[in-house]
């Protein structure tokens, strides 16, 4: 149709916010080395190309029913996960630092872990405030004790980073309980060599899907008894949960079986599934279901999804769950200001990526600057997640403002604060305008740790903000996800 | 094999089955009405006693209507409140596969998926008013396409085993039920006109896709009683009614050996080799009158018996 006028350059009238690193462009509006290859193939492009291959892609994740549920609507409708074809693209060099930082924070926090639950070193040397962390509604007093199988605690860690003006990764939340995204990662990539198949051959960028094959090997590296010889299943909440695709694609990718608590029972300590030639042992629970409805003997004993007696069976070293119970307290946002120090204090080394400046309101100091510059912060509730609890100072009016004042006076532990920093942007498909802009992203990086150590996928989840001007990239609001091309070395 | 995974494979494989079947005997009828002097009335009707409906049907649009080809086809494609109608059955099928994601390969989901939304998404309706015959090829189409998948795409050990041991009791019922109210219907038929009767025959056969297998068997004669035992007892029509025991009970003793007597579900073993021997012993002379009646609610209610079974000793038994 639009053949008769020659299409414009993709990137004509490509405005990057003032303050904002892009991905793709630099201040001059020049590609970036890492992004040379990619504009020169997709430069070719016209914007009905571009809306054609999109279009193709949404499709083909429609048809394979890679889509999540929304709770706010009860109909449990499915939808898909927007997804851009424009994808992130990460340089050699900068991967390099980002996964160096990536494995040195998990340790430390693996090292806290155990520390909290274990003789509570860093507390009592006053490195970390004692009642931030065993006052935090997180840190979970049963778990005590216990020194999970392997040693292991955090096998399956999602680090949320964000890019500043400058250009430089911040880790902005650390997830550790059971961080969901990463099919997504896999399910990104694979749609991309389909739409986009010479351009990703040319990009010259790093694999993803050997992330099962890697999970899998982590999973059994922590079992009660011969890796080999090992049961390990998929423990879902099941078809209602919002990432039930995610469980099903990583039961499917690994070959091992999906349960759901009505499928296991536990009997002397043991864990066996039913099945229809009987019970049969379960040595390793990579678990996709929030602790507290895990075991109703332990836990909310109102809760209909749990398995009875399986804190038992993980208490006495019969199972492993994955992730270790109890993890909740290293992710939590106000303890999240003291993981640089907990860098030094259990490695004794510098930590190798940044992270965002935060007011703990539990401190006397902090808070009293907080409520002097609520209008120049981020607040977050720390037990909040998903974007929601959150106060936009830059962006607030002065009733909310107001409201978020009572709210820290009144419960000064539940509440941080942060300066915005400006998220990067990168290159989005916007199909109404039918052109491309510039629009915020963070990263989601996933690392896997076996008894032997951490291991990075070099990709991760690329979330966007779709809507102008918006800085928000969850996917319960308004956002999308983009492939992540990290370049081999 | 976990209990629950089993369950949902043996309703995937009876959903996709009943889909497919309903949507080849509305087809069939379809087309009888055009072609046999017989009221619309005659041609419908039974297909609400085929599936059961009756009194669900006349209660919720009115006796006459289950005389009007496009009420019965509304009713029995679209109701979402029927539970044996085609957008039932296909949104169950979806759900069972969607339960167990892991198990069904990725091409049998995408199938199923897409079916799902053909019927539910719009494109499926569109088709439906522009042009009927498509519209029941593309989900036949469709069904046997997921069904052919699970062969050919799945490993073949436990789940496709369940899968079809679902679509082979259902495949027995159906078969059963429609040679039933056909036979019903026919012995009780004003005009016992010879060419008429040859066309009921005949669309019998075709519901059941047996038209050609038939002749070819029979060369061209056309009698009540041979298409009764062709139905019933054609041990190589996989259609047949012993066909679908006799391959039931092979899927059966893969799931559970007959030698393994530690296992859970030798009831059912017992009751699928009786079932399977009874039509193996049927003398198919015989199969005149009321013969045909007693048999088929012998087999229909001996699969409905199995299925019980299945679920108390299989699917859902041990402690908590």
């Amino acid at each position: 149709m639009s053949s008769e006028s020659p299409a414009p350059s993709l990137f004509a009238n490509y405005a990057v916010p003032d303050g904002a690193f892009d991905e793709w462009l630099d201040a001059h509006g020049a590609p970036r080395s890492a992004a040379q290859r990619a504009i020169g193939t997709l430069g070719a492009f016209d914007g009905d190309e571009i809306a054609r291959t999109q279009t193709l892609a949404e499709r083909a994740l429609l048809n394979q029913g890679v889509t999540f549920s929304v709770y706010s609507d009860t109909r449990g409708t499915e939808k898909i996960f927007p997804f851009c074809v424009l994808p992130r693209i990460v340089s050699a060099a900068d991967w390099d630092s980002v996964d160096r930082g990536i494995c040195q924070r998990v340790r430390a926090l693996g090292l806290f872990l155990d520390d909290v639950y274990g003789e509570g070193r860093i507390l009592k040397e006053g490195r970390v405030p004692e009642d931030l962390v065993l006052g935090a509604k997180t840190y979970m007093p049963v778990a005590r004790g216990i020194k999970p199988l392997g040693g292991v605690r955090i096998h399956i860690a999602g680090i949320d980073l964000i890019r500043d003006s400058a250009g430089t990764f911040r880790v902005l939340e650390d997830n550790l309980r059971t961080p969901s995204g990463v099919s997504y990662v896999l399910e990104n990539r694979l749609i991309s060599k389909r739409v986009l198949p010479r351009i990703v051959e040319d990009a010259r960028i790093q694999r993803v899907d050997l992330y099962p094959a890697r999970l899998a090997e982590t999973l059994r590296s922590v079992s009660p008894i011969e890796p080999d010889r090992s049961t390990c299943v998929v423990l879902t909440p099941g078809p209602a949960n919002s990432a039930y695709f995610e469980h099903t694609f990583l039961a499917r990718t690994m070959g091992i079986e999906l349960v759901v608590p009505a499928d296991l029972f536990v009997d002397g300590d043991e864990v066996f599934v039913r099945t229809t030639r009987g019970p049969r042992r379960v040595h390793v629970i990579y678990r996709r279901i929030d602790e507290a409805y895990l075991d109703p003997e332990v836990f909310r004993s109102d809760s209909l999804l749990g398995v009875r007696g399986l804190f038992r069976a993980y208490k006495a070293g019969k199972v492993a769950l994955a992730n270790a119970l109890g993890n909740g307290v290293a992710d939590d946002k106000a303890v999240y200001a003291f993981v640089p120090d907990m860098i030094r204090f259990y490695l004794s080394e510098e930590p190798i990526l940044e992270q965002v400046p935060t007011y703990v309101c539990a401190r006397e100091d902090d808070r009293k600057y907080v409520l002097e510059h609520l209008g120049e912060l981020v607040v977050k509730a720390v037990d909040e997640a998903g974007g929601y609890g959150m106060l936009m100072g830059p962006t607030s009016t002065a009733e909310e403002r107001e409201e978020f004042r009572r709210r820290i006076e009144a419960e000064p532990r539940k509440y941080i604060a942060q300066p915005r920093i400006e998220l990067s942007t990168c290159p989005t498909w916007d199909p109404e305008a039918r052109r491309v802009v510039a629009r915020r992203v963070d990263l989601r990086p996933y690392v896997l740790t076996s008894p032997k150590g951490p291991w990075v996928l070099p990709g991760g989840l690329t979330r966007v903000a779709l809507r102008e001007g918006s800085y928000v990239v969850n996917s319960s609001q308004g956002g999308g996800s983009k492939d992540t091309w990290v370049q081999k070395p | 094999m976990i209990s629950r995974v089993a369950d949902h494979c043996f309703w995937l494989g009876r959903y996709l089955e009943r889909a497919e079947h309903t949507a080849r005997v509305l087809h069939v009828t379809t087309t009888l009405a055009l072609d046999a002097e017989l009221s619309s009335e005659q041609s419908w009707a039974p297909i609400v006693i085929v599936f059961g409906e009756r009194e669900t049907f006349c209660e919720k649009r009115g006796e006459p209507a289950a005389g009007n080809g496009e009420t019965v086809q509304e009713y029995m494609t679209w109701d979402e409140e029927n539970f044996v109608s085609m957008v039932w059955s296909i949104r169950a099928a979806r759900e069972n596969a969607r339960s167990i994601r892991e198990v069904v390969s990725l091409e049998v989901w995408e199938i199923v998926n897409e079916l799902y939304l053909y019927m539910t998404g719009g494109e499926g309706r569109r088709e439906y008013f522009a042009n009927r015959w498509g519209f029941y090829r593309s989900v036949r189409k469709l069904c046997e396409l997921a069904l052919g998948f699970t062969r050919s795409t799945m490993l073949h050990d436990t789940p496709l085993d369940f899968i079809w041991l679902g679509v082979q009791l259902e495949r027995a019922g159906q078969t059963a039920r429609n040679l039933d109210v056909h036979h019903h219907a026919f012995t009780t038929l004003p005009d016992k006109n010879e060419i008429v009767q040859t066309a009921l025959w005949l669309s019998l056969l075709r519901s059941c896709s047996g038209f050609e297998p038939f002749m070819k068997r029979h060369r061209g004669a056309v009698t009540g009683q041979a298409v009764a035992a062709f139905l019933l007892l054609e041990p190589s029509f996989p259609r047949s009614v012993r066909h679908a025991v006799e391959e039931a009970y092979q899927c059966y003793t893969a799931i559970r050996p007959p030698a393994e007597h530690q296992l859970p579900g030798g009831r059912s073993l017992e009751r699928i080799a009786m079932l399977s021997a009874v039509l193996a012993e049927e003398p198919p002379g015989g199969l005149v009158g009321d013969r045909v009646h007693a048999i088929v609610t012998q087999i229909v209610d001996e699969t409905a018996v199995i299925c019980a079974g299945l679920g108390e000793e299989l699917f859902r038994y041990g402690p908590g």
